[in-house]
This record gives C-alpha cells, structure tokens and sequence, in this order.
C-alpha cells in the first residue's frame, strides 16, 4: 500500500539531493549553495553594520543582529473554488544584546538609521535592566567567524516564479477527482509557497545571508454518509519540504487523490478499533510525528535544564549526568540523529542563527541516549559529559520580531542497513493494525504519556493488511514505546515528515522542521477507541 | 513599554490617513484595507532569573482588491510610498489572475459598530522595569521556599482599523496582557502554578499569582497514585476556560447544514432551538464585556454583537458569514469573539464540599481534538491535580490524560462556581478572551495516567 507517490517522491528528492546536498558530502554541497546564493544587500548589510556599532557603545559584550524578509503565498480552495489567494511580506531588524551575561532583545519594522540605532540601543538597554536583577550570567561557547557565508535551499524551481494560476489549476484538478468518489462531498486543498531570506551579523565578525524555501502543499477530502448522521476526514498528510516547486510536481496530487478520497469515504463504513494491546506498523506519514513528539522535545536540552517549564514544559531525561550514555531509549537498532544537513529537511541550513555551520550528530546512539540539542548559551553545560565543547547549531528565530533560542533541528530515526520493504516488516507481525498519516496528538509536559491517531487505520491478520478500521488511537509511555521497536525498515522505506508550525517559547514562535524515518513495527502497544 | 504614556498603535486618525493613501492608489472594483499595529513586550524567567526580556514594534497591512469576484490579498509591513503602491499593484495583479470565488459578495459600506475601548493605560504604560518587578515576586517567593520559578508575562498594546472602497471604515485599540507563573520544587517532584490575564494591567495580582503557585508546588509535593476512569471532577476556572473555549470554532452554521459538526442534524439543517446542555449552561459573547473587551467588527468589516449561543442548555444561535446567511435567507452573524459562560454563586471550596469522591484539576496542557461529532478532546491533566473524598482534599495524585467529549461534559454540569477573566492559552499569551466559572463535573474521564510532573 505504500503510496505510490511517496515511493516517487522519494526518488525525485533523492535525484535532487544527489545534484546538491547529499548526506555523504555535505562540504561539497555547502561549496555549491555558497555559490548559487544570493549575497547580502548592500543597504542591509549597512544597517546590520549600524546596528553592531551601536549595540556594542551602548554596553554590550556580544550581539547578534538579523534582517529577515518573509514571503508567504498561499493558493487555497475548496471544491470548486478558490477560497484564498494571498501573499505576504514581514521585513525588518532583531537585536539580541548580551550585558553583562544577560539578554536583552529589541526589534522594529522602521528601517531607517535612526530607528535601528535606536532599536539597537534599546535591546543593550533592556539587556542592562536585566542583568541588576540577574545572579546567574551567560557565557557562549566559541564559534569560528564566516564574514562572507551564503546559503540557499536546494531547488529546481523557485516556487515564486509559477503563476497562481497554474497553482490553482492543478488544485481544481485534484479537488475534481476526488469529488469523483461516491460518498465525498467536501475538499479542501492549499499550497504554501514560502521564502525567508535573512541576513545575520555578529559582534564576532559573522556575516551570513541565507536564503530558505519552503513548500506546504495540503489535501483534505471529507466524505458525508447518506443520512447526515456521520462523517470522515482524510488528510493526505503530505509532508511540508525544504525544496522548490518541483517538490509539488512529484506529489502528482491529481493523481493519488483518489485514493485519499476512496479511504475517506471507506473509514464510513471500517470497522471500529478493538480497544486493547495490538502490534503497530508505522508508516513513515505517522510515525515522524511520534519522533518529533517523543524524542525531539525532550532531548532539548534547554527543556530538561527547565527553561521552558512554564509552557512547553521540562523534559523526563534529566538530570543529564543521570541519562548521558546511560539512558536506555530503546533496542540497538535504533539510531537516532540530530540533522542539519538532511536532503529537504525544513530545518536544513547553511549555519544557524547564532553563526554555527550545519551539522549531524547522534542523539540516539544503538539505542542508548548519547547527546541533546544545544546552542552556544548551552554547550558548556553538559561538555564535561559530552566531551563536545562547541554548540551543535540550534539557535533559531522566527523572523525578525523574534528572539533566537533554541529549537529543533531534523531529528530522524536511521533506516534497517538490511533493505527490509514495508510487505516484509508488516509479514512480521499476526496480529497488528497499520497507520498511515498523522491524525490527533497529544504528550504530557515532560514527554512520558502520548496519545497519537493516524488518517487510516488497516488490521494486520497473519502478515497480511487486510480490513479498514476506524477511530484508532494508541497510547504509551515514551521509553516503553520506543523499547517495544521490534523491526524497521530498510533505506527504500525512509520518507521525511515535517511541520510548518511546531510551537514553543514564550511569546511562541513557530519553527519548520523534518523527521526522516522507514517504516517500523511495535510490538504490543495500547489500542484506544477515541469514538 | 518605554517610560512614556503614548499610545502605541495608530491612533485613529493615523489609521484612517494611512487607508485613504493606499485606497488611492486601487483600480480594483472593490478594495480592503486591513491594518495592525502596536507594541508587544515580554519578559521570561526561568531557574530563578530572567532569562529573556525584549520589544517589537510593528505596523501590518493587508489589501484586499476584487474584480468581480476574483479576489486576492497581499500583506506588508513596508509603509514607504513605493512600497504600498507596489503592494496594492500585485494584489490588484493576483485578483486579476485568481479563479473566481462564487461566493464572494462587494465589500461592506459604512456599518454601525459598537463603541468599545479596551485600551487601558495601566497595560499600554507598563515598563521592562515593572514587568521585571513583577517577575521577581514570582522568583523570590520561590527562592524563599528553596523552589524554582518559571515565568512569563506577555504585554500587547495597540490598534486595529478596517476601511473598504465603500467607505466603510472601523477603528478599535486594545490591551491585552497575561501573566502566568510555574513554581517547582528542586528535586523535579513537584510542580504548581498560577496565572491571570486581562486587559487591565491593574487586573493582575502578581502577589497572588505568585502564593498560589508556590502553594500548588507544595500541596502536590508526594502524589501518589489513582486509578484511571471515570471521576467526579472539580475544574477550577483555568481548567474550564482552557477546555471549553476550544468549542468556540463549534458555533458555525454552515459546518452544521453540510453535516460537518456537533450541531448538524440528522437528515439535514442543524440543531438550534434543541436542549442539548445542562439547563444551567449559558455561554455568549459580547466586545463590551470589562476587561475581556474585543474589537467590534470581524476583519471583513462585519460588526460583531452581543449574542446568546447557547441559552439555559438550549441552543440559541449559530454564526452566519455573509455567503451562507444569504443562501439561507437569514442575517450574516459574527462568530464569537470572546467566549463568555455564566456561573453561580458557588465558591471553589463549595464545590470541592460537595464532591465524594473526585479529582481537582487545576488546568490542561496539550489539548488536542479527538472527534468533531461529539465535539471530543484529548489533553492532560497539569500542575496541581489532587484527590477529593467526602468533601476534602485527601491527597495529591498523578496527572491523568483525559478523553472526554464537551458536549457530555456541558450536560453533566453540577454546580457552578463565579465567572472570571482566566489565562486559558496553553502558551501564555494574552490571547482571545475566557470568562468562566468554576465547574463540578459528573463522569469526567481520566483515561489513563501521566508520570509527568
């Protein structure tokens, strides 16, 4: 069943991937990201320099400074008609001041000099109020300087040059066939087009413009029983990607939304889940989101130090000196990394907002908890343990109104080196229900209990997928569940997942990121009706 | 946020001034101007210090142009001449080339709004220094009991204007803020917390906020273990507002005439006039509400009222937009924009009385939807979460995951407590406004537990 398109999707990016950034020579395709960028305005970079200067004679000891420019399209319909046509643009200046070992963090929209001096001055201003109060101080952890670094998403096709009309022709398209199928009665379907350019400067010497393309294509097919009495969604869970248009036309929306729309109007009439233990084999559409859930957050180091306590929450691997290399995750076969570099990963960059190149490295090492994710602020705090004394680059702002702070990087799960296909991980199991896509998700603030749905839900008989089921959910415990992996699937099975809208941080920001896995099987794992 | 009593945001005639100029640059057969501005603060602490602080200031525009019924809309926060002007010429060139939306209706004209000023000095004024003083209470109250503080209190000051070709033009400036506090002991063991918003600075109680989460993080210090199922439970007000506002999206006509809701009928229309809740459930809405105030007009221009969704149980009213109210021949009717629910005179103590054997949840984390047709969700319990017997709080327990549908928790309502202002966003921001009561519950379901803390 694995979806055709997933399967073409996968080569297409892995062709692409290939040409530009390929896992194996992440130098190479930096050298040729470095030359395909567009390099920093020279007013902006003015304003940057500005900005250094005045931040550092009012007081401050390191400042980094960002100009972002956002650009959103969205193309949006229902049915038959378009329900949104739409662009936007944010453009303006951050300043993060340290004083003393205290931040402070200033941004306006107004570009002229005297305001960016003025927002400059204000952030070590508010930096020095902070630091009378503060009994703890910042220190940052070495970083080389790039006083002329570039970056720019891997791509074909800049998505910003397809007229909105081939755009919404190609969602008719697919809205039509999928309208085709007896039983649905409603689809929506949009595509994001999105470029974030920004250009960052250090008090250290960096000067970095970097240039992100994003597409968020969604599908979502309801289907209306006869009576009005029930109705059923099917998203198609199509993962948002680091890439350009051509990541669109891989999908082949017009084409697979058939099959999206007959499970809709199919999970009216599945099956209801047993409650109770069952094996689970995870498709890679659901199980990304179960990685970014159970095993992003809480190695966030910051999370575990309790930085974010009073929202998104601590996490459940700490103290560190408890965990570090001594955690047990799961069984040797799991292999988790903290990626930087994946192929079309949202999270993928040139270097991060604090000026710290890209990078990989294990999070998850055979199974054993080896290292979190850190920034410059953090990297000293566990060093002794890691023996890493530089951060591993995960300083991220929203755009320009937002302050750096850690957030996620692509955290993916490492295929089976045996090339195992899903027909022979679901042949692993007698008893088993199957899920695709990402439905409803929930996990408790120090990521132990979860509750994950899925789009489309089949029962495993004897090795075999065999009938629809509907209003599946399971539930577990995070070490339990990831120690219950029993099988995963080789490198033909991996896919990435990814959101546009991953949550944290007081005010909130919003942060992209990817979750690369193959599809896996968990062995007895609590089954819930949620009907 | 600086030391000075400005108003932030465009004032009124800044607003109008700046729509005219770019409504002067449209072609378009209809245009829309929608305009954001202001000043947002915070200061975060966390581990017993401040640990982030800052200030943006910002200005966004959206230009809505339509030809015919093609229409399309592009934003910017780039206010120069050039800017603008390129900004209304590629929303004037993208409504030309967008598919023609059927249900598109001309813009709205001049409309009656009502008078709300929700823009209260106290919030607008309040400086990084009085944040940080008032982030301090927090951290010493936890410093003195060897605890640690986290927290975050979010400020926004500013105004909203809509304008359309057809000389509709709207203005309303607002504050908001919220302040909210997690208190947690050093050995991990235990957590509490507090929080207030408003849009009334005056509103917050920073000392109470601060005694109340260090009280939770002592009271739940050594919980032990229930089992799951189904409880009696005590949601004081936080719990009630972060739960029941996710109902707020419910209220709409169209969703339940095309089958696609709680409120749809079987065999087609919806439910309106039908008893569906305990018969002491009222919820409304209303801008004017004190200090849980609202703009008065939707960002179409559509002006939003008082109005009664559901009345003693009874569903009263479904919101209607412009295209949906037309095709059923009734008036258009803005969606809520605060969700406002009556209570009793019941005290937090009263309802714990009279509760045998139940659980007190003092508010929700990771609330996520289940199943639209009985309006589920699933979420768990957080920061103080204590076992009730014959009257008393007898000990404090595990935090449970709930997967519970509000449409049966609205039917088994018991008692109600006074309404209040609540801090309901899971992020701390000062966000759409909650006032609701306390509320005892029959049949709550605790679905399974958390080893969270």
């Amino acid at each position: 069943m694995k979806s055709d398109i997933a399967r073409r999707d996968f080569v297409k990016l892995a062709t692409a991937a290939a040409l530009t950034a390929g896992t194996g020579n992440w130098e190479a395709a930096l050298a040729a990201q470095q030359k395909a960028a567009p390099g920093p305005d020279a007013a902006e970079r003015d304003l940057v320099m500005l900005a250094l200067d005045a931040v550092k004679s009012a007081g401050a000891s390191y400042a980094d400074v960002r100009i972002t420019r956002g650009n959103t399209e969205l193309v949006a319909t229902r049915e038959r008609q378009i329900t949104n046509v739409s662009m936007s643009e944010t453009y303006g200046i951050g300043v993060r001041a340290l004083v003393g070992g205290s931040w402070g963090f200033a941004a306006t929209r107004d570009l002229s000099k005297d305001s960016v001096t003025a927002t400059a001055k204000r952030a070590s201003a508010i930096a020095a109020g902070n630091d009378k109060i503060n009994p703890v101080k910042t220190t940052l952890a070495p970083v080389n300087k790039f006083p002329d670094a570039r970056w720019i998403t891997p791509h074909e096709v800049d998505p910003f040059t397809i007229p909105i009309e081939e755009k919404a022709a190609l969602l008719f398209k697919t809205n039509e066939e999928a309208l085709r199928v007896k039983g649905v009665r409603f689809v929506t379907s949009s595509i994001s087009s999105i470029r974030d350019s920004r250009l960052l400067g250090t008090t250290e010497g960096s000067l970095i413009q970097q240039t992100f393309l994003r597409m968020g294509p969604n599908v979502n097919v309801t289907a209306i029983s006869a009576d009005n009495a029930d109705f059923q969604t099917r998203n198609a869970s199509i993962a948002p990607r680091g890439a350009g248009w051509e990541y669109v036309i891989g999908l082949q929306l017009s084409e697979n939304v058939l099959r999206w729309a007959e499970e809709a109007a199919a999970k009216l009439t599945a099956a209801p889940a047993q409650p109770g233990v069952w094996d689970l084999v995870l498709h890679p559409s659901h199980l990304w989101l179960t990685i970014h859930e159970s095993i992003g957050h809480p190695t966030e180091l910051d999370r575990a130090m309790g930085y974010e306590a009073n929202f998104a929450g601590t996490s459940f691997l700490s103290p560190p000196e408890k965990v570090l290399n001594k955690f047990k995750y799961g069984p040797p076969l799991m292999n988790i990394v903290g990626n930087r570099t994946e192929p079309g990963g949202c999270s993928t960059c040139g270097w991060d907002d604090e000026g710290v190149p890209a990078q990989s490295w294990p999070i998850v090492d055979k199974g054993i908890f080896v290292n979190y994710q850190t920034t410059r602020e953090m990297a000293s705090w566990i060093s002794n343990l890691t023996k890493v004394r530089g951060s591993l680059g995960t300083a991220y702002g929203q755009d320009w109104a937002s302050i750096p702070f850690p957030r996620m990087p692509n955290v993916s799960l490492k295929p089976n080196p045996q090339n195992l296909s899903d027909e022979e991980v679901i042949a692993a199991t007698n008893r088993g229900i199957y899920i695709e896509g990402d439905g409803s998700y929930s996990i408790d603030q120090q990521r132990y209990n979860f509750q994950f749905g899925g789009q489309v839900f089949w029962e495993i008989k004897d090795g075999k997928r065999t009938r629809m089921l509907r209003d599946v959910a399971y539930q577990a415990r995070t070490p339990n569940f990831w120690n219950s992996m029993a099988l995963l699937g080789g490198q033909s099975t991996y896919r990435l997942g990814a959101a546009l809208n991953d949550g944290k941080g007081q005010p909130q920001q919003l942060n992209a990121v990817s979750h690369g896995c193959p599809i896996a099987l968990f062995r007895n794992v609590n089954v819930i009706n949620t009907a | 946020m600086q030391n000075t009593s400005k108003t932030h945001g465009l004032s009124s005639g800044e607003a109008r001034s700046l729509a005219q100029q770019i409504l002067s640059y449209a072609k378009a057969d209809h245009t829309r101007v929608n305009i954001a501005s202001g000043v947002s603060g915070f200061t975060r602490s966390a581990m017993n210090r401040v640990t982030t602080s800052g200030e943006t200031t910002n200005v966004t525009v959206r230009i809505t142009s339509v030809f015919g019924k093609r229409i399309a809309s592009v934003d910017t926060n780039r206010l120069d001449v050039t800017s603008l002007q390129k900004a209304v010429r590629e929303a004037e060139a993208l409504a030309r080339i967008a598919p023609e939306n059927p249900e598109y209706l001309p813009e709205l004209g001049e409309q009656k709004y009502l008078d709300v000023n929700s823009y209260y000095p106290s919030t607008g004024d309040l400086t990084t220094e009085s944040r940080a003083q008032a982030a301090a209470l927090g951290i010493k109250a936890a410093e003195a009991a060897k605890f640690v503080a986290s927290g975050f209190i979010d400020v926004s000051a500013g105004s909203d204007a809509v304008a359309t070709s057809n000389n509709l033009f709207g203005y309303h400036s607002g504050t908001g803020v919220a302040s909210t506090l997690t208190i947690r002991s050093t050995d991990g063991l235990s957590s509490g917390w507090a929080g207030d918003e408003g849009a009334d600075w005056n509103t917050i109680e920073s000392d109470r906020i601060a005694q109340d989460a260090l009280r939770k993080c002592r009271d739940w210090h050594g919980k032990t273990a229930l089992d799951p199922g189904k409880y009696e439970v005590v949601l004081e007000p936080s719990a009630v507002g972060m739960l029941l506002s996710r109902m707020m999206g419910a209220f709409d006509a169209r969703q339940a005439d095309e089958g696609r809701s709680f409120f749809a009928k079987h065999g087609g229309g919806n439910r309106v006039g039908e008893k569906l809740f305990d018969e002491r459930v009222t919820i409304t809405s209303d801008p004017v509400e004190k200090n849980a105030e609202t703009s008065p007009f939707t960002n179409a221009g559509l002006p939003v009222q008082r109005q009664v969704w559901v009345e003693k149980g009874v569903l009263q009213s479904l919101a209607y937009s412009r295209f949906w109210a037309m095709k059923q021949g009734v008036v258009a009717k803005a969606g809520p924009s605060n969700f406002i629910m009556s209570g009793g005179e019941a005290s937090l103590e009263d309802l714990i009385r009279s509760v045998r054997r139940g659980v007190l949840i003092t508010r929700f984390w990771y609330i996520r939807g289940l199943n639209p047709r009985v309006i589920s969700f699933t979420g768990l319990t957080r920061d103080g979460t204590f076992f009730i017997e014959n009257g008393k709080i007898s000990r404090p327990v595990t935090n449970f995951r709930f997967n519970q549908s509000l449409a049966e928790l609205l039917a088994n309502v018991e008692i109600l407590g006074r309404p209040t202002r609540v801090a309901a966003d899971e992020s701390g921001s000062a966000g759409t406004p909650v006032v609701v009561p306390a509320l005892k519950i029959r049949e709550f379901t605790l679905s399974s537990v958390s080893d969270a803390i």
